[in-house]
């Protein structure tokens, strides 16, 4: 392998499995809300917002995937000759919103389910279940900000 | 495996919304406290019985609209349910309760409605299968049961027999089928509810005055208190019962109840307690969000609800007074 095609494997994980953990999140919200809104059909606003939550690793792994195609030429003008080192260091780099995204998504949809039910009996605490998904939300964001720091760190 | 659990999502959400609509502390106080049937039952018109009260032409009919509702309920949640199995067995004590009231109707000669339509076998096939004395159609427990009342009941002509034989059915199939569905909460339930069935029976064959080989051969198995220890409570005082049971879990339940029962002669405050007992049992997996736990507590909150609506209608059309009404109503489970 060239390093142009390790580092386009980062770009893969980076986009593939954050959004993994964000469609499955959202999936997961997605039925909850679906129970609710058959008794209690006033309430799809509401639950939209709750189920939109989960989308953010998703947008962070795609962040994440143009950043590294902007630094190796895939967007842009031309392609940027990578050592396999370069390739490695792209994918290392690309492993921390990978995974987190993954994880977080799916525990953030497990949350946000919870919270659905908790409006269903309470609507005026949907803030409070909101406060809780986004404490999972944290280390996503955490990952996001590991994974930049080592991607400005990459010297080409 | 990680997210296997999250079929209960829609289900579970559907049954919190549910759980709103469920009689309040408020509106049942309101109930207890009119001085009329027709005032109580005006409270629960304002309620999701609205329209079945509309349709209610006399009061004494007011069951229909209770087995109404509970075989509705029970049919939707037995819908919703990503694991049907799970709900479906609870339909059996449906079938038994219906059985249980032919089978009395049948040697008693009285005639009653009191069915449950939420069984899992027609209520018109039951009942031609207990008229005709042909259970061929039942599956093969209940054929066996069915049998052995009838031949029960030819030799000692004593109705109680039905309930124990057909309850003993019941918990064995129940506890085996939570086993081989490997749901540990609803076996939870199972066992408790086959100990609070243990306790009465024993204070009911004591008070009986019968021997201790027919209470060993009533007790059901597969609860929590041993079968033998229980049936050697017969030639005790009951006041030991209470001290056998002081460290078990039904310390504050057997103390109480069985206190009001030996020196009343009445077992609601037993039966009560028993209700709130398992009220509280299923109030741990009220908030589980994604399992079968918040499913069975909803059914069973109705089963509440709708008992606490005939304590109160009954209580009014017999002009109790409120005091004893209110004493009567179960814990709710919301």
């Amino acid at each position: 392998m060239e390093g142009i095609e390790i580092a386009m494997l980062g770009v893969a994980l980076a986009v593939g499995l954050a959004g993994s953990g964000s469609a499955i999140g959202i999936g997961i919200v997605g039925q909850s809300a679906c129970g609710l809104i058959s008794e209690d059909p006033d309430k799809f606003g509401q639950t939209l917002l709750l189920q939109a939550l989960p989308g953010t690793q998703g947008i962070y792994g795609l962040l994440v995937g143009f950043l590294i195609m902007q630094d190796i030429g895939i967007v842009g003008e031309e392609l940027v000759e990578l050592t396999v080192w370069q390739g490695y260091a792209f994918l290392m780099a690309a492993l921390p919103i990978a995974i987190a995204g993954f994880s977080s998504g799916i525990y953030q949809g497990r949350v946000l389910a919870s919270s659905i039910n908790l409006i269903a009996k309470r609507p005026e605490e949907m803030g409070k279940g909101i406060v809780y998904a986004v404490m999972v939300e944290t280390y996503a964001v955490f990952a996001l900000l590991a994974t930049i720091l080592m991607l400005f760190g990459i010297d080409l | 495996m990680l997210i296997d659990d999250t079929i209960y999502g829609y289900a579970v959400a559907r049954v919190k919304a549910m759980e709103t609509h469920l009689l309040d502390q408020g509106q049942f106080e309101r109930m207890i406290n009119s001085s009329t049937t027709e005032e109580a039952l005006k409270v629960l018109s304002e309620t999701g019985y609205s329209a079945a009260v509309a349709e209610l032409d006399d009061v004494h009919n007011f069951e229909t609209i209770l087995a109404d509702e509970l075989s509705y309920i029970f049919n939707i949640v037995l819908k919703i349910s990503p694991i049907p199995e799970l709900i479906g067995m609870l339909a059996l004590r449906y079938d038994i309760h219906n059985l249980k009231v032919l089978f009395k109707a049948k040697f008693l000669g009285v005639k009653s409605d009191l069915f449950i339509p939420a069984g899992s076998m027609d209520l018109s096939k039951l009942e031609n299968a207990v008229s005709e004395d042909n259970f061929l159609l039942l599956p093969e427990k209940l054929r066996r049961a069915a049998n052995a009342i009838n031949e029960d009941f030819m030799i000692n002509r004593d109705p109680q027999i039905i309930d124990l034989i057909l309850d003993r059915v019941l918990y064995d199939q129940l506890i085996d089928a939570a086993r081989e569905h490997n749901a540990p909460f609803l076996e939870g339930l199972f066992v408790r509810q086959i100990d609070l069935t243990n306790l009465k029976t024993l204070i009911r064959v004591k008070r009986m005055g019968l021997s201790r080989d027919f209470l060993a051969r009533v007790l059901l198995p597969n609860g929590t208190l041993a079968v033998d220890r229980l049936a050697a409570m017969i030639e005790e005082p009951l006041e030991s019962l209470i001290s056998m049971l002081a460290i078990s879990d039904y310390a504050d339940l057997v103390g109480e109840g069985v206190r009001e029962w030996s020196e009343k002669g009445s077992a609601s405050t037993l039966e009560k307690l028993s209700d709130d007992y398992i009220t509280t049992y299923l109030k741990e997996g009220k908030w589980v969000p994604f399992g079968v736990e918040p499913l069975v507590g909803y059914l069973w909150a109705k089963e509440i609800e709708i008992k606490n609506i005939r304590i109160v209608l009954v209580g009014k059309i017999n002009r109790l007074p409120a005091e004893s009404i209110r004493e009567r109503i179960r814990d709710a489970y919301i």
